[in-house]
């Protein structure tokens, strides 16, 4: 079970309005804030402690909701004593085939992560899918929510999610004929990426239903679905900034327009696009994971910063010294920052030195 | 002229035209390996380069590919008569525990680009498939795709099991994936690591020439 928020995080008013603040200034375009968080090997050990392998839906839901609360009980008690800027949150965590199983086809699951299927051998195929909301897995995701919701709500834990881009739903739902969609079915391909916006609007307003109903007289447990919307863009990575533009820049966008603004994500493989993903309208936050063997965006802080739009960029760092040596330039635009530390003696050093180089 | 025309039109991804100007260049007596050489491999050699430095992406590489293989449908039977022989055998698969495979197919396409046999074994292979397809085909060269941080360890996993059956000796093995480094295929006694397609392809190459 979940212990009340305050346990976790006892400054926790503090934490969600210096994050408010932080995307409030984003959403103005006004730049020099720089957020942190450190990354205790707690933080991310508990993926690998829940076999996706050992439940069955949806016999197992409860038994699901339980164990997962408790690897997040866990994962934050260890942090409670790190005064970051991290929020205690509830998701599930079904591995990547949920992401696209709500529209349609089952999930496969490993036992660290799971596999949706191809399910539009060809591009127009979408056109036969039953109508949206009425997929197996569609429903069931809502209730595995529901359970993880009810027993989050009463200790103020807020629920978060987020969805695949138009693009990546699309590359989930095809698979790799996608590329050739490209080349081969443009026009097919801007409908089937429409079906996938229209796809993701339908789910999330779903799941945004279905926490404010649970949530609606606790304090946080909207915040993160309040005019907004979470989405990756990892396939970006594998076209060009001008393919991006004419594919995906129109169906990302109404996506968003449809909640107000846009949480972000894509790879670092992709530091050529942030400037394409940044100037959707009302971006307010990139989520730029760093890539083996790619670029480190921590490297190339001055073109980030000019190419953010004002929007927030989450991005890592190796050591607290790059952070020094890159105050500066950080502090011309938006930065949230993530330092993987090898204990939670260490995470609590690192942001008392973080608040003291930035107050 | 018409090798020049193959090879720019292949880079286009324009597979029927590549598909008509190899026939042509056939119906002009040139010889299929200038044809293949000249027009094709070296259309993917140009294609491929710019997929390394970020000047064309995935989609403009697997078009051109596609071009390539229609030119080869035409070009193959003129090649055998000719008694070309390929540049080697390679087996390659995605390791077991993944099911990406859009960089194992890219590698794949870079290799038959570059006039080397490809049998594909497919995604999440386990090692005794593996061995057994070492047997059977007798391939020059095993390359081993994996994306994630979690089953890189796997490509040492087969790479050991190799070892093990005996058959290290048989065969020169490649590793790659966004997580593999040069320094891990190293470690885990692999012959080589190659950061992006066409690099593996010139790895290849150079591992088949040193066989």
């Amino acid at each position: 079970m979940f212990r009340d928020i305050h346990d976790y995080k006892p400054d926790i008013d503090q934490a969600f309005k210096a994050n408010h603040d932080l995307y409030e200034a984003a959403w103005k375009k006004q730049t020099g804030n720089i957020s942190f968080r450190v990354l205790p090997p707690s933080d991310v050990s508990f993926y690998q402690e829940i076999d996706l392998t050992s439940f069955t839906f949806p016999q197992d839901i409860e038994r699901y909701a339980a164990t997962l609360i408790d690897k997040l009980d866990q994962s934050y008690m260890a942090r409670r004593t790190i005064d970051d800027n991290c929020l205690p949150a509830v998701f599930p965590i079904l591995g990547i085939g949920d992401y696209s199983a709500f529209v349609a086809g089952d999930i496969i699951f490993k036992p660290d992560t799971s596999w949706g299927q191809h399910v539009l051998k060809d591009i127009d195929d979408w056109r036969n899918l039953p109508p949206l909301g009425t997929s197996k897995w569609y429903q069931l995701f809502l209730d595995i929510s529901e359970a993880l919701i009810i027993l989050s709500k009463k200790q103020g834990i807020p629920y978060m999610r987020g969805f695949f881009s138009p693009l990546d739903l699309a590359h989930a739902l095809r698979g790799e004929d996608i590329y050739y969609d490209f080349y081969d079915e443009p026009e097919k391909l801007h409908e089937l990426l429409n079906y996938c916006a229209d796809a993701t609007i339908h789910f999330a307003e779903s799941i945004y239903a279905l926490v404010r109903k649970h949530y609606h007289d606790t304090p946080y447990g909207t915040w993160y679905t309040r005019n907004q919307i979470n989405m990756s863009e990892d396939i970006a990575c594998m076209i060009s900034a001008d393919t991006y533009r004419e594919f995906c820049r129109p169906h990302t966008q109404r996506v968003i327009n449809h909640f107000g603004s846009g949480y972000m994500h894509c790879h670092s493989r992709a530091m050529y696009l942030v400037k394409e993903i940044c100037d959707l309208d009302n971006v307010v936050h990139l989520w730029l994971a760093t890539d083996p063997n790619q670029p480190r965006p921590m490297d190339h802080i001055e073109m980030l910063q000019a190419a953010s739009n004002g929007a927030v960029i989450a991005i890592d760092c190796d050591s607290f010294s790059e952070i020094e040596t890159h105050y500066a330039s950080l502090k011309k635009g938006n930065f949230s920052l993530c330092l993987p530390v090898a204990s939670i003696e260490e995470g609590e050093d690192m942001v008392q030195r973080f608040k003291r180089l930035n107050d | 002229m018409i090798l020049e025309e193959i090879s720019q039109l292949l880079q286009k991804g324009k597979a029927k035209d590549v598909k008509l100007l190899v026939q042509e260049a056939l119906d002009q007596n040139i010889a299929p390996q200038a044809i293949l050489n000249d027009g094709l491999i070296k259309g993917m050699s140009v294609i491929g380069g710019k997929f390394k430095n970020n000047e064309v992406f995935v989609p403009e590489l697997l078009v051109a590919a596609r071009a390539m293989n229609f030119g080869l449908e035409i070009l193959r039977p003129a090649l055998v008569l000719a008694g070309n022989k390929s540049l080697g055998k390679a087996l390659i698969c995605t390791v077991m525990g993944d099911l990406h495979d859009i960089g194992k197919n890219l590698v794949k396409m870079m290799l038959e680009g570059s006039g080397i046999e490809v049998l594909d074994l497919g995604v999440d292979v386990n090692p005794e498939t593996i061995i057994n397809h070492i047997n059977s085909e007798q391939p020059d060269l095993l390359c081993l795709s994996a994306l994630l941080t979690t089953t890189m360890m796997n490509q040492k996993i087969i790479i050991d099991a190799i070892t093990q059956s005996g058959l290290r000796d048989k065969v020169k093995i490649l590793i790659g994936g966004a997580p593999v480094t040069d320094n891990y295929a190293r470690e885990i006694g692999a012959d080589g690591y190659a950061p992006d397609a066409a690099s593996a392809a010139e790895m290849a190459l150079a591992m088949l020439g040193a066989k």
